[in-house]
């Protein structure tokens, strides 16, 4: 049970899901994809995390919650950028 | 700012600005980290239908932006706390947990080395919603930040945001982007402020937020978004007598009302011995009131068009206009006799 090589896989997960969230991207999609790979990776490090203490595992399913909350309002955003550009890609952005 | 909605025909969006008002509590108000999380996440969550509004190609893209960078500050924060939380490290704040977690509530908050953000939004949205962003935003992220912050890495950042709020806004001609590095600047007093007390830093967000509310209100009623629309000569005396003090309250020139947070802070700076920081506060200080007097010193005292068909009507507005006067010129003398 002490095998405390997996904090490696939870820091890489969470490391290459953030190295993709601020690459030069195409699509908005590709940058909410890995909003919610590092949501996995979050979500794995809690289960492991509350395995350790006592299996209670709602702290777990309210972080799910929120960050399904959190992936539609992405998502939703993404439809009104669709609706009002025609795409979604970052060339159209004019702003700054 | 219900009346504003109101006015607006937007009497939906109250809904959300009352969740709004309940996440910052949430959030400062909860036993553990993953409740301060779970009020991040509900401010995020209402925060973007005040300001997404679907007739417009500008604001889908600030909603855009504000979406992306304060998700990806949360999410960080979340994952530092699950590191705390594994590894216990509840009480020494001197490590590089509290330095990521730090720096994901200074990337929410629009602070200096994640500041980038901050002035493209701004510049995308209504004055309304600015107002809810340079205030109401800050007030759960700097709370948390006070519950766990990392001295020396903070001291560093303030020293980042003043130079960066100070020297940003020397070549805006935007109004709201000069208020944003303006605003960028105060979050360096205001940190600074929370490390010395939480007290102080309600004084000083306060103040700052009844300032920032006279100048924004009074754009709002002008409908002034750029500076070369300050300059025209039909504006009433007393409303650019009323720019002036409250441009100079903000840059913290003494008798305004301005001053008295930063005098507080500066007198805990001298007593303790901060005197490098002390300099560099008031030398950013100095390049900020500079752009301020410019843009003032052009309206008064140069000579412009006046246009025939431009007549601003503010007979209305005047007595508000004339209280922010009264209340930013006077507020240092009254506050004395609060203690007779």
């Amino acid at each position: 049970m002490l095998i405390y090589d997996i904090w490696f896989l939870f820091i890489y997960m969470f490391f290459v899901g953030n190295l993709i969230f601020v690459s030069k991207n195409k699509h908005l999609l590709v940058v909410l994809l890995s909003l919610e790979f590092i949501v996995l990776s979050i979500f794995f490090f809690f289960l492991v995390l509350l395995m350790f203490i006592d299996y209670d595992m709602y702290m777990l399913m309210a972080f799910l919650v929120f960050s399904v909350c959190e992936g539609s309002l992405g998502l939703s955003i993404l439809v009104s950028m669709i609706r009002s550009h025609g795409n979604d890609y970052f060339q159209s952005f004019s702003m700054l | 700012m219900f009346f504003f909605i109101l006015t607006n025909n937007n009497s939906n969006k109250m809904f959300f600005l009352f969740i709004l008002f309940f996440s910052t509590l949430i959030s400062i108000s909860s036993n553990s980290w993953f409740g301060c999380w779970i009020g991040l996440e509900i401010n995020l969550l209402s925060f973007i239908p005040l300001i997404s509004n679907s007739k417009n190609l500008l604001s889908v893209e600030t909603s855009l932006k504000y979406f992306l960078t304060q998700s990806l500050a949360s999410i960080n924060f979340l994952f530092m706390i699950l590191i705390k939380f594994s590894l216990l490290k509840n009480f020494d704040m001197n490590n590089i947990i509290s330095i990521m977690m730090n720096s994901s509530l200074l990337m929410k908050m629009g602070s200096a080395p994640f500041h980038f953000w901050f002035p493209n939004i701004v510049e995308g949205l209504s004055w309304m919603n600015n107002f809810m962003l340079m205030t109401w935003q800050k007030i759960s992220p700097m709370i948390l930040l006070s519950y766990y912050f990392n001295k020396n890495f903070l001291i560093f950042m303030i020293i980042m945001n003043l130079i960066i709020g100070s020297l940003g806004g020397l070549n805006q001609t935007s109004l709201r982007k000069l208020l944003a590095f303006s605003s960028i600047n105060n979050l360096g007093w205001m940190i600074f402020s929370i490390m010395i007390s939480e007290n102080l830093w309600l004084f000083y967000f306060l103040i700052y937020s009844m300032m920032i509310f006279m100048m924004i209100s009074l754009f709002f009623l002008m409908n002034m978004y750029f500076m070369n629309q300050l300059f025209i000569n039909n504006m009433n005396f007393f409303i650019k007598m009323n720019l002036l003090i409250n441009f100079l309250s903000l840059g913290g020139l003494p008798p305004f009302m301005g001053f008295m947070p930063k005098w507080i802070i500066i007198n805990f700076l001298l007593i303790n011995k901060f005197y490098f920081l002390t300099f560099i506060f008031m030398m950013t200080s100095l390049i900020i009131i500079y752009y301020y007097i410019r843009i003032i010193y052009s309206s008064f005292m140069f000579n412009y068009f006046k246009m025939k068909w431009m007549n601003l009507f503010m007979k209305n507005n005047m007595f508000l206009i004339n209280l922010s006067s009264f209340i930013s010129i006077s507020s240092m003398i009254l506050s004395t006799f609060i203690f007779m």
